[in-house]
C-alpha cells in the first residue's frame, strides 16, 4: 500500500460512485426533513422516507450485501458461486444448532460461539465447492446447484422442530452517534452483525484493491496463466477465497438466525442467495456497488410494505417489486453502465504439463 | 491412483445429496406399492399426499395426517392401511396421487390449495375413489370429491375482535402470506371487520408478502422485519397469518419490548402455542381452522358410504388463551362467545365475499 492510499481511496471512490454518493446524501437529507418536520403528515413522503421504511431497508440489505460480498470474493478469484443460497442456509442451520446446544451458556458467549459455528460451516461449504470446481473440474454451476440441494436437504432432514434458540443479538447503540436525530436510530442503533456487514464492505474493498492479496486474487480471476507465470499459486488463492466467501455467506445465515428471526426455519433464506447474486452483478463485482444494489433491493421491498401499511393501493405493488430486477436487467444488458465479470471466471486452471 | 479415490468420494457425496433430497418421498412410496395388489378390496385404505413439505410440519400437513390417523383408529384400520407421501416438488402432485390410485386406495386426502387442480383431475378420472381436498374450494360438484374448506373470515373476525379489544394504541396490524391465496385474504378481511366491530376508529395496517406463492409462506425474515416495521408505526397487536412467514412475525414480536404486556401477537391455522413455542411470550391466541376433525368426519362418511361431494365446511375458531387466560377480561370472553355464535347462525356478517 502506498503512503497516500487514503487520499487515493477517496478520490477513486468519488470518481466511481459520485452519483451514488449524491443520491445517498439526498436520501439522508430527505429522511431528516421528513421525520423531524410537519412534512411527515404527508403520506407519500412518510412512505418514501419514514424511519420504519429505512430501518426495514437496512435490515433487508444486510443478508443481501453479505451474500454479494461472498460472491465477489469467489468470483474475483475466478470461481462462479451460485451456491450462496446453500452456504447461507447451512450457516443459518449451524448457527441455530450451536445456539440451541449452548443455551445454558452466558448469552453473549453462546451467540459469539454460534456465529463462529455458522461461519465455519459456511466456509466448509465454500471449501467443498472449491474442491468440486478445482480438484474435480466439475462445472461450477452444477457444483453450486449441488451445494444448494445438499444444504436444503440436509438442513430440513436434521432440523428438530422442538429446539428453541433462547435469545438473539440485541441492538448496541453507539454512544454519541446514536443520539443524532433520525440517522442515529437508523444507522447507529443496530445489532452487531449489521455493523459487521457494513464494516466488511470496507474491508473487502480495501482488501481487494489495496493489498497484495487483493491484487493477486484479481490477477488469478482475470488472467491465471499470467499470475502463475509470476509464481502465484492460482488454485491456492481460489481455495482460500472460495472458503472465505463461504464464511461470509455463513455470516449472512447467522444474521438471519441469531440476529433477525431468532429461530431457524426450513428454507428460511427464501431466495436471498440468488438476489445477492443479482446485487453482485448489478454492483459490477465491486463491494460498494454491491452495497448500493443491495440497498436498492431492500428499499424497494420496504416501499412495497409501506404502501400497503399506509393503505396506498392505487399503485400496483407488483410494479414496485419488479423495479430492482428491471434495473438489474438494464444494468446487465449494458445500458446503465458497463458490467464486466472477471475474465477467467468459471474456467478451470491447469498448470502446463498437468493436462 | 489418488485421483480416482477422490472421484469415488465425489460420487459418494453426490449420491448422498440425492439420497437426502429424495429420501422422505421414496420410503413410503416404496412401501405402498408392495402387498397392495394381492389383498384387493377387503380392507379400507386411506392415503395422504402432502403439499411441498413434511408431514410433521406442525401445520396443514400434520393436522390433516392426524385426522387420517384418528379416523383409522375410530374405524379400526390397521397401521398398514394408512400411508402418506411427502411431496418434494410441486410438479409431483399428480404422480403422488396416482401412486395411491394404482395401489387401490379407497380414500385419498390431498393437502393444500396448490393441489386443487391435480386432485380435481384425478377425481374425474377415478370415480370409484373418494378424494378429500383440504383447503380446496370446489367450483363444480364432483360426487367423489369433497373440498374441506373453512370460513377463514370467521376465525379472522374473532381474531379481529380480540385484537381490537386488546389494543391500547388504536393501531393493529396483520402480517400476511400472499394475496394470491384466497383464504389469506379471507383471514385479513375478517380480521379488519372484527376489529372495526369493537372499535370503529381502529387503524388496521396489513401487508402481504410481495413474492410468488412458492416464497410467500416460507420467508420468516420478511415476516419478522415487517412485524418490526408495524411495531415502529405504533401497532400493538399483530396477526401473523402466512405459514413460516407468519411464524417469523410472531417470533419477532415475542422478543420485542413489552411482549405479553403491551404488545401481543395472534397466530393462525393451528394452535400456535404448540407449534411455535418461541412465540409464547406474546401469543394470546390463534385463528384456527380445525382441519383434524374435518378430515375425521369426511373419512368416516366415506367409509359409511355417505360421502358428500362439493364443498364441506370445517369449523373455524380461536385457540385457547393458555397463559394469557387470566389477562383476558370475562366481558371479552363473553363477547367472543357471542360473536362466535353470531357468526355460526349468520346474524353477524364479516363482509367477506360480498
Amino acid at each position: 500500500m502506498s503512503k497516500n492510499a487514503p487520499v487515493s481511496v477517496f478520490h477513486r471512490l468519488r470518481k466511481r460512485y459520485g452519483n451514488t454518493m449524491i443520491l445517498a446524501l439526498l436520501l439522508v437529507v430527505m429522511a431528516i426533513l421528513v421525520n423531524l418536520t410537519p412534512l411527515k403528515e404527508q403520506t407519500w413522503l412518510r412512505v418514501l422516507f419514514g424511519i420504519s421504511a429505512l430501518n426495514f431497508t437496512l435490515r433487508m440489505t444486510v443478508p443481501l450485501v453479505l451474500g454479494a460480498l461472498s460472491g465477489i470474493l469467489c468470483e474475483r478469484s475466478g470461481i462462479i458461486n451460485i451456491g450462496i443460497e446453500g452456504m447461507m442456509l447451512a450457516g443459518a442451520f449451524a448457527g441455530f444448532v450451536a445456539k440451541t446446544s449452548t443455551n445454558h451458556w452466558p448469552l453473549a458467549a453462546s451467540l459469539i460461539f454460534s456465529v463462529a459455528a455458522a461461519m465455519a460451516v459456511g466456509g466448509l461449504m465454500g471449501a467443498v465447492h472449491a474442491l468440486f470446481s478445482i480438484r474435480f473440474r466439475m462445472d461450477q454451476i452444477i457444483s453450486g446447484t449441488v451445494i444448494i440441494i445438499l444444504a436444503l436437504g440436509a438442513t430440513s432432514y436434521l432440523y428438530n422442530r422442538d429446539a428453541i434458540a433462547e435469545g438473539k443479538f440485541s441492538s448496541i447503540p453507539i454512544p454519541g452517534l446514536s443520539q443524532i436525530p433520525v440517522i442515529g436510530p437508523i444507522l447507529f442503533d443496530n445489532p452487531p452483525i449489521t455493523y459487521l456487514a457494513l464494516i466488511m464492505v470496507v474491508v473487502v474493498h480495501v482488501g481487494l484493491f489495496y493489498t497484495r492479496w487483493g491484487l493477486r486474487t484479481r490477477a488469478v480471476g482475470e488472467h491465471p496463466r499470467a499470475a502463475d507465470t509470476v509464481g502465484i499459486n492460482v488454485n491456492l488463492y481460489r481455495y482460500v477465497n472460495t472458503s472465505l466467501g463461504g464464511m461470509l455467506a455463513g455470516l449472512a445465515g447467522a444474521f438471519l438466525v441469531l440476529e433477525a428471526v431468532g429461530q431457524f426455519q426450513e428454507g428460511m433464506t427464501a431466495g436471498r442467495g440468488f438476489i445477492s447474486l443479482a446485487a453482485m452483478i448489478f454492483g459490477n463485482w465491486n463491494p460498494f456497488g454491491a452495497l448500493a444494489a443491495a440497498t436498492l433491493f431492500g428499499y424497494t421491498q420496504a416501499l412495497q410494505n409501506e404502501l400497503l401499511l399506509a393503505g396506498v393501493t392505487q399503485v400496483p405493488r407488483q410494479f414496485i417489486s419488479m423495479l430492482p430486477y428491471v434495473v438489474t436487467i438494464v444494468a446487465v444488458s449494458g445500458l446503465v453502465g458497463r458490467v464486466r465479470p472477471p475474465a477467467a471466471e468459471g474456467k478451470v486452471y491447469e498448470t502446463e504439463g498437468s493436462a | 491412483m489418488k485421483a480416482s479415490r477422490m472421484m469415488k468420494l465425489l460420487f459418494l457425496l453426490t449420491s448422498l445429496t440425492l439420497l437426502l433430497a429424495a429420501c422422505p418421498a421414496a420410503v413410503p412410496a416404496a412401501d405402498s406399492g408392495s402387498g397392495a395388489d394381492d389383498e384387493m378390496t377387503a380392507d379400507f385404505k386411506v392415503g395422504l399426499v402432502t403439499d411441498v413439505g413434511r408431514v410433521n410440519d406442525r401445520s396443514f400437513n400434520q393436522s390433516a395426517w392426524e385426522g387420517v390417523v384418528e379416523s383409522a383408529e375410530a374405524l379400526g384400520l390397521a397401521e398398514d392401511d394408512i400411508k402418506y407421501i411427502e411431496t418434494q416438488d410441486a410438479k409431483d402432485y399428480t404422480d403422488n396421487i396416482q401412486q395411491f390410485i394404482d395401489a387401490d386406495y379407497n380414500v385419498i386426502v390431498s393437502v393444500g390449495f396448490a393441489l386443487g387442480d391435480a386432485t380435481t383431475t384425478a377425481a374425474k378420472e377415478n370415480p370409484d375413489v373418494f378424494f378429500i381436498g383440504v383447503d380446496q374450494f370446489q367450483g363444480e360438484n364432483i360426487p367423489n370429491l369433497a373440498g374441506l374448506i373453512f370460513n377463514e373470515d370467521h376465525s379472522g373476525y374473532l381474531a379481529g375482535v380480540l385484537a381490537g379489544s386488546l389494543s391500547q394504541t388504536g393501531t393493529i396490524a396483520a402480517v400476511l402470506g400472499t394475496d394470491l391465496v384466497p383464504p389469506v385474504v379471507a383471514f385479513n378481511e375478517g380480521y379488519v371487520a372484527g376489529a372495526q366491530s369493537v372499535n370503529a376508529d381502529i387503524n388496521v395496517i396489513s401487508t402481504y408478502h410481495p413474492g410468488e406463492i412458492s416464497q410467500a409462506f416460507v420467508d420468516p425474515e420478511w415476516g419478522a422485519a415487517t412485524a418490526k416495521q408495524a411495531l415502529d408505526q405504533g401497532a400493538d397487536v399483530i396477526f401473523g397469518a402466512g405459514g413460516i412467514t407468519g411464524n417469523g412475525a410472531l417470533q419477532e414480536i415475542a422478543t420485542a419490548d413489552g411482549a405479553g404486556e403491551t404488545v401481543f401477537c395472534i397466530g393462525v391455522d393451528t394452535d400456535q402455542w404448540n407449534t411455535v413455542p418461541a412465540a409464547q411470550p406474546c401469543l394470546v391466541s390463534s385463528a384456527m381452522k380445525l382441519i383434524t376433525p374435518g378430515v375425521v368426519e369426511l373419512v368416516t362418511m366415506a367409509s359409511d358410504g355417505e360421502f358428500p361431494g362439493g364443498n364441506y365446511f370445517g369449523k373455524a375458531d380461536l385457540a385457547p388463551f393458555h397463559d394469557f387466560d387470566d389477562m383476558i377480561p370475562q366481558e371479552l370472553k363473553d363477547l367472543l362467545a357471542e360473536t362466535k355464535a353470531g357468526l355460526i347462525d349468520g346474524s353477524i356478517d364479516t363482509g367477506y365475499g360480498n
